[in-house]
């Protein structure tokens, strides 16, 4: 998958509150991520991308090719969802079967679907539990069985939810390998994060959705120094950013490495 | 914390009664169709039902409860259309099944009195804010332990629907199919039951731990949030309800 596409796309609940009112994005071989206040409309766009919510107006296509009359069960195959909540994700009695469910379901032998489930819960550091039952796992650990429960999918386009919440570190860097793996396999992905500054780390592009509308889109460098655009969205620089504007530098810094040679330099 | 309930908001006479006149209506309209059971007389309490339903502003809201319902007065006809055991006249056949006059009678009596119960609960429900009525409920007496148990089980449905959606999305979201015609649907339900039920009593157990910590098990007087709301010509209407009551009461024994 190269792009998907999104286009004049139009969405609500009730009918007294509209979502989205002619919404236009394109979604491409870089790694985007999405931020936005609560309630911005993040997951909502998401699930209209994922065929779980139908827009009442709008195209949506991967590679040119319209998916409007596809079922979210059969863009299963090629678009992968990592919930927010794993709760809400999470159904089997046992870890193993969990990650088999989603493999198992778009067509792949037992073989397989646990082969592919067993390297996913290897990616996400979960190997060891797989006969555990999810429901005796941490919180963060539910996020990471969501997540090898995608990722055993083997999907062309790879969609998270706010991935980094209730992680530490070294989640967190688990995930940022993991997004970086994805995308050198060629996958498109796409993540809606409230950590500014894991987007600033990990992700190409950004785009800042504030109600329903894109307030700024563009390469995460150039983005993140917008810190006028983002205080209307509710939106905090990362710090990186913001150390570098308190030391008084003009230059866009996003991530720590850069400032720090950049600071060493100037010794 | 998710508190959907059934209740729908809106301005309406019905929903500024007090609940527990509301509720009082319940228990009369019921009580009703047993002291007065003619068809004539229930379909009366059916028509005030559902013309106070319909000035409530819930007619519609009401309408899915009604049908599912159906189901269950469904069954009732065919099984008293049949097998009474007063059937004696017949009234017509369809192939080789008879029903009887008898059979329907009573057939209809129930119907109708499922009808009324299911319309009188319907707008207890749909027009009245689950927390305000276990309030009342409570001023009025009961134990809280008990108010919250009814307001789990109002909550237990709508809860278990929302549960449903989020659980069919993320079926859908790994190759299940959910969508298309009645058989598919049918094989899709199946295998919700089992995730709907766990993720619900954990909802349930993770609220009952939030009360607990608030101190909901204290032996302190509880004070209340709506502490000030007024419910006028309350004692008229019960008052009316009551009346009414008896009349049927009356109408039975010398009418
Ligand atoms: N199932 C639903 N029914 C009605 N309204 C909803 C529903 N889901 C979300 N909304 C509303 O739609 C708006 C957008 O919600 P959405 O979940 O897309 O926001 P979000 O950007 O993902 O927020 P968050 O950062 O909190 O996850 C919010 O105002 C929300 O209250
Ligand atoms: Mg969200």
């Amino acid at each position: 998958m190269n792009r998907f596409k999104l286009k004049d796309i139009a969405f609500s609940y009730s009918p007294d509150v509209s979502i989205f009112e002619g919404l236009d994005l394109t979604f491409d071989s870089q790694t985007t991520a999405i931020v936005g206040q609560n309630g911005a409309g993040k997951t909502t766009l998401v699930k209209i991308m994922k065929g779980l919510l139908k827009p009442s107006k709008g195209t949506l296509s991967i590679d040119g090719e319209s998916i409007a009359d596809q079922t979210a069960a059969q863009l299963a195959k090629r678009v992968g969802l990592v919930f927010q909540n794993p709760n809400d994700q999470i159904f089997k009695t046992n870890v193993l079967e969990e990650v088999m469910f989603g493999p198992l379901n778009i067509g792949f032998s037992r073989f397989e679907a646990e082969k592919g489930a067993r390297e996913a819960l290897k990616k996400v550091g979960l190997e060891s539990k797989v006969s555990d039952n999810p429901y005796d796992l941490s919180l963060s650990e539910r996020k990471l069985i969501a997540l090898a429960s995608i990722l055993a999918m083997d999907t062309e386009m790879v969609i998270f939810d706010e991935p980094t919440t209730g992680q530490d570190f070294a989640g967190k860097e688990k995930i940022k390998a993991i997004i970086n793996e994805l995308k050198a396999e060629g996958k498109l992905i796409l993540c809606i994060l409230h950590d500014m500054d894991f987007a600033a780390d990990v992700f190409e592009r950004t785009v800042v959705l504030n109600q329903g509308e894109v307030i700024l889109d563009g390469q995460t460098r150039d983005v993140f120094p917008e810190k006028n655009v983002l205080e209307k969205a509710y939106l905090e620089q990362p710090y990186v950013t913001q150390i570098a504007q308190a030391l008084g530098y003009n230059d866009s810094f996003i991530h720590e490495s850069e400032l720090v040679a950049f600071l060493n330099n100037k010794k | 914390m998710n508190t959907m309930t059934l209740y729908v908001e809106r301005n309406s006479p019905i929903h500024r009664l007090d609940p527990l006149v509301k509720l009082l209506y319940v228990a009369a309209s019921i009580l009703l169709t047993y002291i007065l059971p003619e068809p004539l007389y229930i379909g009366g309490i059916l028509f005030v039902t559902f013309l106070l339903l319909i000035i409530g502003k819930v007619f519609r809201n009401s309408l899915p409860i009604v049908t599912l319902s159906m189901f269950l007065i469904f069954s009732l006809v065919i099984v008293q259309g049949f097998f009474h055991p007063d059937n004696v006249t017949e009234l017509f056949a369809i192939g080789p099944l008879v029903f009887y006059e008898e059979g329907l009678y009573v057939a209809l009596v129930l119907v109708m009195r499922v009808l009324v119960m299911v319309g009188a609960f319907s707008l207890l429900i749909l027009t009245t804010a689950t927390d305000e009525m276990v309030e009342r409920l409570i001023k009025k007496g009961m134990s809280p332990k008990i108010g919250h148990v009814i307001l789990s089980v109002l909550q237990l449905i709508p809860q278990m629907r929302a549960t449903m959606v989020k659980i069919t999305d993320a079926q859908r979201s790994r190759g299940v199919e959910t969508e298309g015609d009645l058989l598919t649907r049918v094989k899709a339900f199946f295998p919700l039951i089992g995730p709907v039920v766990l993720n619900s009593l954990n909802e349930t157990k993770e609220r009952s731990i939030a009360l607990e910590m608030r101190g909901f098990d204290s032996p302190m007087k509880k004070t209340f949030l709506n502490e000030a709301k007024q419910y006028p010509h309350n004692k008229l209407i019960a008052g009316l309800i009551t009346g009414i009551v008896i009349l049927g009461i009356v109408w039975r024994v010398f009418g």
